[in-house]
């Protein structure tokens, strides 16, 4: 049984959307700019292409920075390929929608991409199970959305970027907080797009020149969000809540617990609703995608720097394919203990996405 | 297996341009050959790092530093893993970011207008170069 929780998915263009769309939405997305509705995309570029070159040709054409992947090639470059049982789509431009300035039309396009990828893929492969992309920045339409897709087996939990106007635990967005608490639904958070669109920079130290430098640093949104969901005390009132930090690797999360757990005692009583200390909600609410694993020359620093985050219990296999950094099961799973591998190979995503469980022969 | 076996033959006139690949069967292995300044290499299609289909990378040309001055290398001289995007030299399979890492690299000699390329390595055998 393997479970990844982390395989992206995307529109060739935002046309692709229209026949899921209303007619003023459609004619914005047709009509708006040169060439019809652009998306705000990251300030840098992958220097030698964001996606695995083996699963695309380039083109003349430009699309979006990502680049579609049937399902036949998802299919034969990766499910088939690695024997994955099931895999959580996330989006790939979709996910932008969140720092859209526009905040109405984000929501009429996030729910088109859901319409689209269920149609397109959770209906077609029941291996693929889908996270709801939301307007983050309009979280009553988000949590509209949230109950409108919830409901539906083929959809398992919450897409939530990393880039954001506002850290996740505050309370603008109890609305979001409200719908996944009432469906028991998990929200995943995911590096994507910081820096971007309404998003604030991906650090305080303003913007870095090399795209070596925000891939270093894309998961310091997801950082903020972490805390902030802690702080706010999300996991108190709203208890049913789960969320996972996927592609903000791992071992900063061991420092932020250390720190906020300290600085916990000190400031209790900012934060009196947090009445147990932080790191204590970890382990009932918060699961960590494996990619990408950190990968120090000692094999043996890495599993010692991550083991305050219990990972045995907390780590979920994520590949993040097609992406140019993603991880192949074997590899991840062989770089740690034998008795941690089938709860990271499936059983911790099974439990966290509340996922079948795999039928005995 | 027969040294016949472990070798691949093809005419001369089959070698792949610069820039270009051809995939052979070398004694069951998957080995990609490449011309780069008039000479052949041949990569086994298997990056050292994670494992990726190393040959059906993009065969690239190094951006460089020199003397302080960003500069390029030898054009189309690396091929860059399409999974990782790890570089490696076309002409000794050495990792440019790693280098512990080197990727196999098998002889290539020209033999009565054949590239014949080998499993074996015979000692101090020159690299192949078309007419020479």
């Amino acid at each position: 049984m393997l479970i990844d929780c982390d395989i992206h998915l995307g529109y060739e263009t935002l046309n692709d959307l229209l026949p899921y769309l209303d007619a003023p939405t459609r004619e914005l997305v047709v009509s708006s700019g040169t060439n019809g509705l652009a998306m705000p995309t990251y300030p840098w570029n992958h220097p030698s292409g964001w996606d695995r070159q083996d699963v695309y040709q380039r083109g003349d054409v430009p699309t979006t920075d990502f680049v579609f992947i049937s399902l036949d090639t998802l299919r034969e470059r990766h499910l088939d390929a690695y024997d994955v049982d099931l895999g959580i789509v996330e989006p790939d431009e979709a996910a932008v929608l969140s720092v859209l300035p526009n905040a109405q039309l984000a929501a009429r396009l996030a729910s088109a991409y859901n319409d689209w990828v269920l149609e397109h893929f959770l209906q077609e492969d029941r291996r693929l199970r889908g996270m709801i992309v939301v307007a983050a920045q309009h979280p009553e339409a988000a949590a509209r959305e949230i109950r409108r897709m919830g409901v539906r087996d083929e959809f398992v939990g919450v897409f939530l970027p990393g880039g954001a106007r506002v850290p996740y635990g505050n309370p603008m967005y109890d609305p979001i907080w409200e719908a996944v608490n009432e469906l028991g639904l998990p929200v995943t958070v995911h590096t994507h797009y910081e820096t971007v669109g309404i998003a604030g920079p991906v650090t305080a130290a303003g913007m870095p020149d090399y795209y070596a430098e925000y891939h270093t640093l894309c998961g310091a949104g997801m950082y903020g969000h972490f805390v902030s969901i802690l702080c706010h005390g999300i996991f108190e009132r709203y208890p049913e809540t789960r969320v996972a930090m996927v592609e903000g690797g791992l071992v900063p999360f061991v420092g932020f617990l250390w720190r906020l757990d300290t600085n916990w005692k000190a400031c209790r009583a900012e934060i009196p609703w947090c009445r147990r200390r932080p790191s204590e909600y970890i382990w009932d609410h918060v699961r960590f995608g494996s990619q990408p694993l950190e990968s120090p020359d000692d094999p043996q620093q890495m599993l010692a720097a991550i083991e305050f985050l219990r990972p045995w219990d907390t780590l979920m296999y994520a590949s993040d394919f097609p992406h140019w950094d993603f991880d192949e099961p074997e590899q991840t799973l062989r770089q740690l203990p034998s008795e941690w591998r089938d709860n990271v190979r499936w059983r911790n995503a099974q439990g966290f996405f509340r996922l079948p469980a795999p039928v005995v022969a | 297996m027969t040294p016949a076996e472990r070798e691949a033959r093809l005419p001369l006139s089959d070698a792949p341009a610069e820039g270009a690949v051809r995939m052979l069967d070398v004694g069951g292995h998957r080995v990609g050959l490449y011309r780069l300044d008039d000479a052949l290499y041949a990569l086994a299609d298997r990056c050292p790092h994670r494992g990726g289909p190393l040959c059906a990378g993009r065969v690239a040309t190094p951006v460089e530093v020199r003397d302080g001055t960003l500069t390029i290398g030898t054009p189309r001289s690396i091929v860059r893993c399409p999974w990782h995007k790890w570089e490696f030299e076309i002409s000794t399979g050495r990792c440019l970011v790693d280098e512990r890492l080197r990727v196999r690299t098998y002889p290539v000699r020209l033999e009565d207008g054949e590239v014949v390329v080998s499993l074996d390595r015979p000692p101090g055998s020159p690299d192949a170069r078309p007419g020479g």
